[in-house]
């Protein structure tokens, strides 16, 4: 899929929410209707933090293994109290809806002894309609 | 004429006071909806020490702390820890350690420490104590070094 087609995808489901300062990850719910064989959900990570810090954007299944979706940007470095959109093109792979967590990571303070991954996860379901 | 003129002004006075005041009210309506969120901020990184038989290495031992994330959410949600998989070892550690990652929270929610995952209903804010236990059975013993590990804490 060209990006001009992820992109149209995208626009056409029309899961498009207002971004939201100083909170980890809007939203944290949706259900998305697709024309084609992928369906698009856009997220707004934000970084509440006063530092600079890099998140990491993964997607996966109900069982938490990982599902190879297109995201634009998967890895970025976002400042303090900021907040970007990402949008995330996930398949189908053939089946008529499907639920996958989009899930915004980050290690505010990395090389320490015991070390805490922040992970906010939204549930998202997608179905396809012919 | 004077009593012309107060009689007339009177009368006039008089219908003016009898008008119909033509202001009207339109409401404003606002609307806003909040769907489900959780914040996450990581306020502190653990410690762990180890214990005197070198069986335990802990942030519940003598001299170690709990991490502590702060969590801000409007309920519907729920907390969990994930299972440790991202750890570091001195090279002269080569037996098996047992990793459990667990949390508590005292706030909105009040959470005795648990490894499970627990639901999140009400609208608050928390402070989330996380702790990590690495243990070895049998003879095993902790070797002198640098270990790390990182704990996912996990709001969806």
């Amino acid at each position: 899929m060209t990006f001009f087609g992820t992109l149209a995808t995208a626009l056409a489901v029309g899961l498009i929410p207002v971004a939201a300062v100083a909170q980890s990850m809007s939203p944290m719910r949706g259900e998305v209707n697709s024309f084609t064989d992928v369906f698009a959900v856009r997220v707004f990570p934000a970084n509440p933090y006063d530092q600079k810090i890099k998140i990491e954007v993964h997607v996966y299944d109900q069982d938490f293994q990982p599902v190879e979706a297109k995201i634009s940007p998967s890895v970025f470095q976002l400042p303090s109290q900021a907040s970007r959109p990402v949008l995330v093109v996930v398949p189908f792979d053939g089946a008529p809806d499907r639920k996958v967590r989009i899930c915004t990571e980050s290690i505010p303070f990395p090389n320490q002894q015991t070390q805490i991954k922040a992970q906010i996860c939204g549930k998202f379901f997608g179905h396809r309609k012919s | 004429m004077n009593l012309f003129r107060t009689a007339f002004g009177a009368a006039m006075l008089v219908a003016c006071m009898n008008q119909a005041a033509l202001a009207t009210t339109q409401n404003v309506i606002f609307n806003g909806t909040i769907t489900a969120t959780c914040t996450l901020v990581v306020a502190t990184n653990g410690t762990m020490t180890v214990s005197p038989d070198l069986q335990s290495l802990s942030s519940h031992n003598s001299g170690g702390s709990a991490g502590t994330v702060t969590l801000t959410t409007t309920g519907g949600v729920s907390l969990s820890v994930d299972p440790v998989t991202t750890t570091t070892v001195p090279a002269a550690d080569t037996t098996a350690i047992t990793w459990t990652p667990t949390y508590s929270t005292s706030g909105t929610h009040t959470i005795a420490e648990t490894g499970s995952a627990t639901s999140l209903t009400a609208p608050g804010a928390d402070l989330v104590s996380v702790h990590l236990a690495g243990t070895k059975g049998g003879s095993n013993r902790f070797a002198s070094g640098n270990y790390q590990a990182t704990v996912t804490v996990r709001c969806e």
